[in-house]
């Protein structure tokens, strides 16, 4: 019987021992629930949104250069579905389940509910009714008005930096300006492109007053590469031009060339320096750093030429992004800037154009240190002249771009408004070449200008670069004609990915005519 | 340690002490139907400690003690028998057969049962001496032997496990897959059990018998019983195979001279049709095209490379078992230890293991029984680094070494001067340089220009394969003891634990220029380690008072386990052939590549249960299961699952023994609760993850960066997920057991489904972990013996099963429907009121003849929004909605992957010493999507896609398949839907054992020779146009049961021939 009580005892202790074993909390990882409760914690989450504009940028290209004139697929021959799929934005024929357009609204929300969660520990809320922003008057996070302001700041720019990109690409899209279940998501459709862009007014405008309006010089070295008050309203005075708000644009353009202390840099290939990184001209800039960190620029190598071994590149180019000829061209043959945005790989018949803006040597493929500029002073001064027209002046401040390029000042022959507008145009393409501005351009273009469209531009493109390019797709080859036919109204924007049609069983989600 | 001295120690003493005697007694045992001697009866004598088997001709000599009154017969299958030895020296005995396999012992949850007390449903399938499969593997093993049990070879990749479903999908968004108990403990699967320890397998389908698992038992458990040793003198085995293993069949791809004559022949066709224009120049063939047939014409010689052959070889597989069991009364014990090899098909592709098992049943006293299990293993095990497709894919006119010539051509170009015969010759080698030659017609092809003939980047497969290598190392060990002690009489309390340890390490080192030039070199060294600790207590009280008998059943157990995975990346090493992290040049710091993670999961368990039996004619049974687990967030983490059974012997009613064709009958009725926690870890939390930055001035410093989830989002109010269901069956058996069959029918209903719902991508993330929705399974199972020819010398019987299972979703939540992409955006739709997984597309009406065709379709008002859709020679999208726009609205159901019904027929034939048997097996009905057509080179270069194909208006082939390259994506259409039935002859051993006075001579008990072949024979389905159609892609997209039944590049189907020996003495 003695046997009997042990096992009584033993089962009373292995009852008791126990609870705690199914009582886990998440091992490996932080979560929401225990995490952004200090300073240091919400200045780690503000990382990881400057963080996440990475990604987005590695789709951006194909939405934005591949469609414009400046880039095309580089191998028509191939068959490779990633090819495909370039070839099918190249050429204007991209269905709603594309894959890079899917991934770069993913990317692109994903960073924007990073920075709701933010926001809303730090108080920050929305009203799309009205259009404007509120900041609760007291939050748990112990902190300083001025360090709350600046924090917030920073995120209402990247918020209204994302929202600027996805209305210029897709139109009317969701507005989601607090974290969402997936439940609630199901009951937001589509708002308009005017709901967007208040929205975006409202939070550069907010980043204007928050963040700092330190002088360039005056910017101490911690906190160099945060948003600033300059960056807001450069990109705030972007947005005005884009909705043809110019006096608007010029009082915000006005202001940052004046008093930020920001200027162009002495020559142009010291803008894009990996030595001279975090430069005057750049206003903002999304950051990579190579070193096996994980965060370096994958760009070296996704430019650099097709099949050139180590010869550019450590790890070789995929080629893409390939410059059109077009483009090349376009630069005269003493312009500084065309020797630091392009190069050819090989020679003869077998020789390659390729992207070099973003191509530094590299230890392992796909570790890149260059910076991606997202503005720079260089388009303020260009931004001045678009929205103040043919004048005097406006020529003045393209011949200041111009100066550094050997070129010298514009031609006196540039005396009407057209051919201001088309050398305005041809400036910015080569000053912003890859940098992802010609497509919106071209679009903007629309609004501002009275003589250049982007249909016709792309239009043009397609016949210029016909035979040597387009003509050599496996079959069916298309037909220039046919070419151009796609290029609609419809299709200056993209569609909505099919997935969020598809996965929202409740509301009918409208789908971009045109797809 | 030292106990185990005493263990051996008393084992040694025990084996010894068995030979005092004072009495001889010697006999011949036989079946009383036939007549036929029964070798392996033990016979044991009362106060005697010892037994001895009948030798191959029933006949026993046993010496016993002179106070022993009376020999024991035993045998299973057969009723046990004492007789009183009065004096005899010689006995002899009749030993009735029990109803077949019915009067077995059947393995349930914590604990036996016989198998005529058995009130759910268990399937029983034991690893019989005679016919013992050669397979190595289990699963493999159980392949088509079950009904309601589907195995399916997604991979013949060696080593790979097979896909095992129980009554089909109880769960969509959890695991599907089994759980598996050896010997009491949970493990890993089926994979590391050893086959030639296997004892028996049980699987219990319903819920009422997996119900004592409760939380775990949602998807059916499968219980393994290994061997023992018996109260015997020591038996010593050796089992030995080899063999080789082939493809089965491979993609018929075209070369690419005779590609290039066949768009040469088209152009002649296409010429002589006066609607079209006739092709000339690049519409004939590309200059890339041209270029690749002059290379290979001239450059190659004639003779194009065979790439689907350089990833393959004649495989090798071998397996050595050794086994020693015996013991006395009291102590027994089991030995083995085994090597097996597998080498797959593919080049780098290894599997092998040593394992060693060593167990000991000790009856420590009258009171106490101890059972100590040790069952370490060592895996080695190396896949190959490229995909089979790969190979599939690539063109014919790239050799795949450089030889002399092909180095001089390629050292002309600038780039490459320093290429060498030997080297691997790459695309790139040939890209850039001025081709021209005579084509397939006899023209000349003059071109000026550079062409590229294959403009990747990427090295050739087979170079990519060999410089990189990718090796795991796994060391298990299962070490578990068990306590049976006997607190009163009934009355037992048991204790198990046990500690299952796994460490893996694995080195996956990419050589220098490996995928394409320039890549560095690199390691990723991965190191993990499991421990899981269980501990299993029960007390169990069984009595039998009058007519009236019970069992009691209570306990409860822990369980933890935790893992750690430790990656470190390095890259750029001095040399390819030191691989230590000690010489990278760097450690990537990314956290994708270099991570330590920890997760620790626990379950805590309740459960009890009572059987009763009437008269042993009216069966109950009754368990409930409480259980607590770590995966669910405060609140939500216990769940209960209760389950009742109930079954009548009719076979044992008075009235039924007048019946004389029905030996037996027998109904039985379940119902339970079963749960399903196996989601992925952290579900409740939103986790965040490691996204640093760049801060400061010029290149800036990395700063800590916190950012939350990217891909799934978190639910904290996720809970388990619960099925109920029923089960109804029949056991017959007929004409003295002639016959027996099983029938079941069940039902079963899964809630508050724990489901990777997708959501809209807006909100940041792409999926989260929900309880939503309800889905149904109907299904039957039949399984049928036969025992055709009972003579003493040949034998004959036939087992067949077949089963059916229909599921359907009842609802989805709030959701009306879900739509999931596949990896080429086509589409698997979930609905409520249809079966789980449907193929959503396009439906096509063969392809558009003509340009003539599609104008008078368009006259007619026919549009379309999308692209591609009007084109000749392209499919034909039917406009389901007639509204005459073709959209996305037309998409519609156009399949999915359930088959109809599945089956399986072995048929075990003996002849003196000769054993043949068959096995047959196969699906029925169920459709796939086969993904190799979104690739153009395999559209083009395959056989099968072009056969029959439209050319031109006047050449149309069948009207019905599309030319390759044109018109409408064909991953969005049925065109790529195609049938995924097969049946096989899965198996064929013809065997001879040699007779017993031969092998007597030699001291030997018996040895057996045999051939077996697996795949003999395969059938395909109608329209497949793959090689492999139980291959499956399960990652990815796919990497959820909501996204199933596509393939791509599957590897081919391998057909085994083995040899093997099996000796006893």
């Amino acid at each position: 019987m003695k046997s009997f009580q042990y096992i009584i005892i033993l089962l009373a202790l292995g009852l008791c021992s126990c609870n705690k074993i199914i009582d886990q909390l998440p091992e490996s990882n932080l979560s929401t629930v225990t995490y952004f409760k200090t300073i240091d914690e919400v200045q780690a989450g503000i990382n990881g949104c400057y963080n996440s504009l990475q990604r987005p940028l590695q789709y951006e290209w194909q939405l934005t250069e591949l469609r414009s004139d400046n880039t095309k697929m580089g191998v028509p021959a191939s068959t490779a579905s990633g090819n495909r799929d370039f070839s099918d934005l190249d050429m204007f024929i991209p269905a709603s389940t594309h894959s890079g357009i899917y991934s770069y609204w993913l990317t692109t929300y994903n960073n924007i509910k990073n920075v709701n969660i933010l926001l809303q520990r730090l108080g920050v809320t929305y009203d799309p009714a009205a259009g404007s922003l509120t900041m609760s008057p007291s939050i748990d996070i112990p902190m300083s008005d001025s360090i709350r302001k600046q924090m917030a700041g920073e995120l209402l720019f990247i918020r209204g930096y994302h929202y600027f990109n996805l209305v210029r690409l897709y139109g009317g899209v969701f507005l989601v300006h607090a974290p969402l279940t997936p439940t609630d998501a199901k009951t937001i459709n589509r708002s308009s492109v005017a709901d967007i862009y208040k929205l975006i007014e409202a939070d550069l405008k907010a980043a204007t007053t928050y963040t700092s309006q330190l002088k360039f010089s005056q910017i101490i070295a911690a906190n160099v590469g945060k948003a600033n008050a300059w960056a807001a309203k450069a990109l705030l005075a972007k947005v005005y031009l884009t909705l043809n708000r110019k006096p608007e644009a010029v009082t915000q353009l006005q202001d940052v060339i004046t008093n930020s202390g920001f200027s162009l840099q002495a020559t142009y290939a010291n803008v894009f320096s990996i030595t001279n990184e975090m430069n005057s001209e750049l206003l903002f800039t999304v950051r990579f750093k190579s070193g096996g960190l994980g965060l370096g620029s994958t760009f070296g190598n996704d430019f650099g030429p097709l099949n050139s071994g180590s010869a550019v590149i450590n790890g070789s180019g995929l080629g893409n992004n390939y410059p059109t000829n077009d483009l090349d061209t376009a630069y005269v043959a003493t312009d500084a800037r065309r020797p630091v945005s392009l190069a050819v790989y090989g020679t003869g018949t077998a020789a390659k154009l390729y992207v070099k803006k973003f191509l530094n040597p590299v230890t392992i493929s796909g570790d890149g240190e260059s910076d991606w500029p997202i503005i720079r002073y260089a388009d303020m001064l260009l931004m001045m002249a678009e929205a103040q027209g043919y004048s005097t002046t406006s020529i003045g401040y393209i011949n200041q771009v111009r100066a550094r390029t050997g070129l010298g000042n514009l031609p006196a022959t540039v005396n009407t408004v057209a051919l201001f507008e088309q050398a305005l145009s041809n400036e910015r393409r080569l000053e912003f070449a890859f940098e992802n501005q010609r497509w919106f351009d071209l679009i903007r273009f629309n609004t501002t200008l009275t003589t250049i469209t982007a249909q016709q531009t792309i239009k043009n493109h397609f016949a210029k670069e016909y035979a040597r390019h387009y003509a050599q797709y496996l079959a069916p080859t298309p037909t220039l004609a046919e070419l151009q036919s796609y290029v609609t109204d419809a299709h200056m924007i993209l569609p909505i990915p099919q997935h969020e049609i598809d996965t929202n069983t409740q509301l009918k989600i409208d789908q971009n005519p045109g797809y | 340690m030292k106990k185990l001295y005493y263990f051996m120690a008393a084992f040694i003493f025990l084996l010894c002490n068995a030979a005092s005697a004072q009495q001889t007694i010697k006999g011949k045992v036989t079946d009383q139907a036939t007549g036929e001697p029964l070798k392996g009866v033990t016979v044991w004598a009362d106060k005697s400690k010892a037994g001895v088997p009948t030798k191959d001709d029933g006949t026993y000599t046993i010496i016993v003690n002179a106070a022993s009154t009376s020999l024991t017969f035993s045998y299973v299958g057969y009723a046990s028998q004492s007789i009183a030895i009065g004096g005899r020296k010689t006995i002899d005995l009749k030993m009735t057969a029990s109803l077949a396999d019915m009067a077995d012992v059947v393995v349930i949850g914590y604990g036996t049962q016989k198998r005529s007390s058995v009130t759910g449903a268990v399937a029983k399938y034991k690893n019989d001496q005679m016919n013992e499969t050669p397979s190595s593997r289990l699963d493999q093993a159980l392949q088509g032997k079950i009904a309601g049990v589907a195995i399916q070879n997604v991979s013949s990749e060696a080593g790979s496990e097979p896909k095992v479903r129980i009554r089909g999908l109880s769960s969509i968004g959890a695991s599907s897959a089994p759980f598996v108990v050896v010997d009491g403990q949970p493990s890993d699967g089926l994979a590391f059990v050893n086959m030639a320890d296997v004892e028996s397998v049980e699987v219990l389908k319903d819920a009422a018998s997996a119900a004592i698992y409760g939380s775990r038992g949602a998807n059916g458990v499968i219980l393994i019983t290994t061997k023992s040793g018996k109260a015997d003198k020591p038996k010593y085995s050796l089992k030995f195979s080899i063999g080789e293993k082939d493809a089965y069949k491979l993609y018929p791809m075209m070369t690419v001279t005779e590609y290039t004559k066949m768009l040469f022949d088209e152009a002649a066709l296409k010429a002589t049709d006066p609607s079209i224009t006739p092709p000339t120049g690049n519409a004939i063939a590309s200059s890339p095209e041209r270029a690749a047939y002059v290379i290979e014409q001239t450059i190659m010689g004639g003779v194009p490379t065979d790439w689907q052959a350089s990833a393959l070889r004649k495989a090798q597989v071998m397996n050595i078992q050794l086994g020693a069991s015996g013991g006395t009364k009291t102590v027994k014990y089991y030995f083995s230890g085994g090597y097996q090899k597998d080498q797959g098909m593919m080049y780098h592709s290894e599997y092998e293991r040593f394992n060693i098992k060593g167990k000991i049943d000790a009856q420590l006293g009258k009171k106490v029984k101890l059972t100590f299990n040790v069952n370490p293993s060592y895996i080695k095990r190396e896949r190959p680094s490229t995909n089979f497709i790969d190979f599939v894919r690539f063109q014919s006119y790239l050799p795949i070494y450089l030889n002399e010539a092909t180095a001089a051509f390629v050292r002309q170009s600038p780039l490459y001067p320093d290429v060498k015969a030997g080297d691997f010759a790459q695309a790139r080698y040939f890209n850039g340089r001025v081709y021209t030659g005579l084509m397939p017609d006899g023209s000349n092809w003059v071109n000026t220009t550079a062409i590229d003939p294959f403009s990747t980047a990427n090295n050739t497969p087979k170079s990519a394969m060999e410089t990189r290598t990718i090796t795991t190392n796994d060391y298990r060990l299962l070490t578990s003891g068990e306590l049976t002690i006997n607190i009163l009489p009934g009355l037992d309390f048991k204790t198990l634990a046990s500690s299952y340890v796994i460490f893996s390490n694995g080195l996956d080192f990419t050589k220098r220029n490996s995928a394409r030039a320039g890549d560095v070199n690199k390691g990723v060294y991965m190191n993990s380690n499991t421990i899981d600790l269980l501990s299993e207590n029960t007390l169990t009280y069984a009595k039998t008072i009058n007519d009236h008998s019970f069992t009691v059943l209570a306990g409860y157990t822990a369980e933890k386990n935790r893992t750690k995975i430790d990656q470190v990346t390095g890259l750029d090493y001095p040399s390819d052939n030191v691989t230590t992290l000690n010489t990278a040049l760097t450690v990537d710091n990314d956290r994708e590549n270099t991570y330590n993670n920890r997760f620790t999961w626990g379950l805590l368990s309740y459960l009890g249960r009572v059987t009763y039996a009437y008269k042993g004619k009216y069966l109950l049974n009754a368990s409930l299961r409480a259980d607590g687990s770590s995966y669910f967030g405060e609140g939500h983490r216990w769940g209960t699952f209760p389950a009742i059974s109930l079954g009548w012997s009719a076979g044992k009613e008075k009235f039924f023994s007048n019946v004389k064709w029905m030996s037996d009958l027998k109904f039985r009725g379940s119902y339970g609760a079963l749960g399903n926690n196996r989601i992925v870890g952290n579900a409740p939390y939103d986790l965040l993850y490691s996204a640093n930055y760049p801060t400061g001035a010029a290149n800036g410093t990395s700063a800590l960066g916190q950012v939350s989830g990217r891909d799934l989002g978190a639910n904290p109010l996720i809970t388990w997920e619960r099925t109920f269901s029923y089960n109804g069956g029949l056991d017959v058996s007929l004409f003295k057991s002639a016959v027996t069959f099983s029938l079941d029918v069940y039902q079963s209903k899964t809630e508050k489904l724990l489901l990777r719902q997708s959501t809209l991508a807006f909100t940041g993330i792409t999926q989260f972990n929900n309880n939503i929705g309800k889905i149904q399974n109907d299904g039957i199972e039949l399984e049928v013996t036969t025992n055709n020819i009972r003579k003493k010398n040949f034998k004959w019987s036939t087992s067949a099963n077949i089963s059916h299972v229909k599921n359907k979703v009842l609802q989805l939540g709030d959701e009306a429907l879900l739509l999931n992409q596949g990896e080429r955006t086509e589409l698997y739709m979930n609905k409520p009121g249809a079966p789980l997984i449907q193929y959503f597309g396009y439906k096509t009406d063969g392809v558009w003849l003509s340009q003539a065709d599609i104008t008078a379709a368009q006259a007619k008002g026919l549009t379309s929004t999308l692209s591609n859709v009007f084109v000749p020679g392209g499919l034909k999208l039917v406009d389901l909605n007639g509204d005459n726009k073709i959209d996305v609205n037309d998409r519609t159901v156009i399949g999915n992957p359930y088959p109809d019904f599945t089956w399986g027929i072995t048929n075990n034939i003996t002849y003196k010493g000769f054993d043949v048997s068959f096995m047959f097996q196969g699906s029925q009905g169920g459709k796939l999507v086969n993904g190799d057509p979104n690739y153009n080179e395999t559209k083009r270069y395959n056989r099968n896609y072009n056969a029959n194909r439209w050319l031109s208006p006047k050449f149309p082939g069948d009207g019905k398949t599309p030319y390759s390259t044109v018109g409408f994506n064909w991953m969005l259409t049925d065109y790529v839907v195609e049938d995924a039935s097969y049946y096989s002859l899965r198996e064929v051993l013809v065997g001879y054992t040699l007779p017993t006075k031969w092998i007597q001579k030699v001291h030997m008990g018996s040895m057996r020779f045999y051939f077996s072949a697996q795949n003999l024979f395969y059938h395909f389905g109608s329209n497949y146009r793959g090689i492999n159609p139980e291959a499956r892609f399960n990652t990815g997209p796919y990497n959820t049961p909501l996204v199933d039944g596509y393939q791509r590049g599957s590897f081919p189907l391998n057909r085994t021939f083995l040899f093997g020996v099996d000796v006893n003495f």
